[in-house]
């Protein structure tokens, strides 16, 4: 299933690129131009991706990954919880700010992955307080402060 | 300058206390990165690069090769004691060395693979000095159509060695050099694919992709297994010597390892794997009593011990003598170099010894450093393992979102390093090994030079570039690397199986 997925991604994703290539300046064998490789890649990329996918869904569908022993769902779940978290921080930093956000994203991650309130709470004000000296401050990234330090 | 008075220089440069700090912090990292699930030495050095910016060239490479090679040391100690390798290249080592610790030698495994990783990495040094300054010379001579069919023929046995399919391993190929063509084109300075966004212009960033790859992805898979808690076996200072039939069964294995890693490590592929289980295999088949085997012989820790760390210094060499890396960790390394500065090449060794020279020596005295960091301390290191795993997770990611920003402190970065996390989260599930991705990403571009110049040269003739003696010897056996199993399989009707399954 996951392979599947991921096979029919990369053919969408290599028709695209093809398209956005097409219009490039392609010059000659003798004169390359800008468009020129990028053609080739995406040639050879749609190629091999629709192989991939023919070859994967002529097989049958495989158990994806080796089972983990305990509740495969619940397991699924805190993936998605995981790369959901990753997903709002990505979407809040520039609004809430570094620090806010980083607070934010440790304390629910630590919450969801089994920790109790209080120890989420107190690894997640250290560590982006912590983090925030160390890269904002020693390190003078310009991490947004946000909406409620600017 | 001849290969001792440049390693005296060397050791000049690599001695002096900002060095050796440096020295110091990276294979103090890598040893805990090595330990630690969850963050291998790839990821590590990804997350420690910007903080390499402001540092000179020498000392920057000093410090990501430390992580690089001391990741080896501290995988071991961990697929010794508790049977976790903490990479991917000390897999092997937990075959013998956990039956060890079970028996109550693990002080004695713990021990032989320092020593044998400590000897691999030695004479690997002096394999460096050598290949590196004899390709180099060579690499003189080599135009456009060399270094093309050199990158496409290193992607091409990648592509085999790298465990999974071919076609799948092509696809990712496809998808590195695709992602190499974002951005502003150098030569007539075209936008490609960037969608009037001026942080694409600036092309797609390989420390994101790497830190997703590798960081984000990894700690998808610890969340997915959930808490776990490893049993740690205590080791005492006094249980450390080996015994003197020990020592003597494993000198041999140390001296093979060490020669099959470096080996190992010059050609394209996931050295560091691939070199273990070629070095198991051989000493199973050199010994005379293999039965031993797979009940704690201290041979199967020896060999692999000494052929991972001889891999990575091989994995040096043409990454410093022709400027091509040919796995994700050399990679790094060469983004570090282009970061501050330097032109890689085969004028590096030449044109800025100081880096050549110090690097190399730098090695010997981080293995050193190693050697002491692990053996006494290895319980303290260990410890490492009893931080949770969720809070382990949750840092990881945390460094992994501010460290991706701060590259460019850019937004763009950040949903590239989240992108490729859930696309190499997917990949992990299919166990499909992402580094052609990563060489294509950082090839691609040096590629698509190399070619447009060649046609230029040739007129546009295909047949002109390829004719030339070394660039067909080069494709050939590229070729030949992919389409040899589908021939032996056709002609001798038997399955085909990949290198490490063989081996296993």
């Amino acid at each position: 299933m996951t392979e599947r997925l991921l096979a029919l991604v990369v053919v969408a994703a290599s028709g695209a690129y093809l398209l956005s290539a097409w219009p490039l300046p392609h010059g000659t064998t003798a004169r390359p131009g800008a468009g020129f490789f990028p053609l080739m890649v995406g040639a050879f990329g749609a190629v091999m991706a629709v192989v991939w996918t023919v070859s994967a869904f002529r097989r049958p569908a495989a158990v994806s990954g080796p089972a983990e022993p305990g509740a495969p769902v619940e397991g699924f779940g805190r993936v998605v919880a995981t790369a959901g978290s990753l997903v709002g921080f990505c979407l809040v930093l520039p609004y809430a700010g570094y620090p806010v956000a980083a607070l934010v994203f440790t304390a629910v991650l630590l919450r969801w992955l089994g920790a109790g309130w209080r120890s989420a709470l107190v690894i997640g004000l250290a560590s982006a307080a912590l983090s925030y000296y160390l890269f904002g401050i020693v390190l003078s990234v310009p991490l947004p402060r946000g909406v409620l330090f600017d | 300058m001849g290969p001792i008075e440049g390693l005296l220089y060397g050791f000049s440069i690599a001695l002096t206390p900002g060095n050796l700090f440096a020295c110091f912090i990276g294979v103090l990292v890598g040893t805990i990165v090595g330990i630690l699930p969850g963050i291998g030495p790839v990821g590590a050095m990804a997350l420690l690069l910007p903080s390499t910016f402001a540092l000179q060239p020498a000392t920057a490479l000093i410090m990501l090769a430390g992580i690089y090679y001391g990741a080896m040391y501290g995988g071991s100690t961990t697929s010794i004691l508790v049977n976790v390798p903490g990479e991917a290249a000390s897999v092997v080592t937990a075959i013998e060395g956990y039956q060890m610790t079970r028996k109550g030698r693990a002080g004695a495994a713990l021990t032989v693979a320092g020593a044998g990783s400590f000897v691999a990495g030695s004479l690997g040094v002096i394999g460096i000095v050598l290949a590196s300054a004899w390709l180099a010379e060579q690499a003189l001579r080599f135009g456009p159509p060399e270094y093309f069919a050199m990158a496409l023929a290193g992607l091409l046995l990648l592509s085999r060695l790298s465990g999974g399919s071919v076609l799948q391993a092509f696809v990712l190929v496809a998808i590195g050099l695709a992602l190499g063509t974002v951005g502003m084109e150098p030569i007539s300075a075209v936008r490609r694919f960037t969608f009037g966004s001026t942080q694409l212009s600036q092309g797609i960033e390989l420390v994101p992709v790497i830190m997703g790859l590798y960081g984000v992805a990894e700690v998808l898979l610890i969340a997915e297994v959930g808490a776990k808690r490893a049993l740690i076996a205590s080791v005492k200072l006094r249980e450390l010597l080996p015994t003197r039939q020990e020592w003597r069964q494993s000198a041999g294995p140390i001296a093979r390892g060490s020669v099959v890693g470096f080996f190992t490590g010059l050609i394209p592929g996931p050295a560091g794997v691939l070199s273990t289980f070629i070095a198991y295999a051989l000493e199973r088949k050199v010994s005379k009593t293999p039965e031993r085997f797979g009940h704690g012989a201290i041979e199967g820790v020896a060999g692999p011990e000494a052929a991972n760390n001889g891999a990575t210094a091989g994995a040096m060499v043409p990454l410093l003598s022709l400027g091509i890396p040919f796995s994700p960790a050399t990679a790094i390394l060469l983004s570090a170099l282009v970061i501050t500065g330097i032109q890689p090449g085969p004028l590096l060794i030449s044109q800025r010894p100081e880096v050549f020279w110090g690097v190399v020596a730098s090695m010997y005295v981080g293995n050193i450093l190693l050697l002491i960091l692990n053996l006494p301390l290895v319980g303290l290191f260990v410890s490492v393992l009893r931080l949770p795993q969720h809070v382990l997770a949750t840092l990881i990611l945390l460094l992994c979102l501010v460290g991706a920003y701060s590259l460019n402190n850019s937004q763009l970065d950040l949903w590239v390093l989240v992108g490729f996390g859930i696309f190499g989260y997917g990949l992990r599930k299919l166990a499909i090994d992402p580094s052609p991705l990563v060489v294509a990403l950082v090839l691609g571009p040096m590629m698509e030079k190399t070619l447009r110049q060649s046609l230029f040269m040739t007129r546009g003739s295909f047949v002109d570039i390829l004719s030339r003696p070394l660039t067909m010897t080069l494709l050939l056996l590229g070729l030949a690397a992919v389409v040899a199993p589908w021939v032996i399989r056709r002609v001798r009707g038997a399955p085909v199986v990949s290198l490490p399954d063989a081996i296993r």
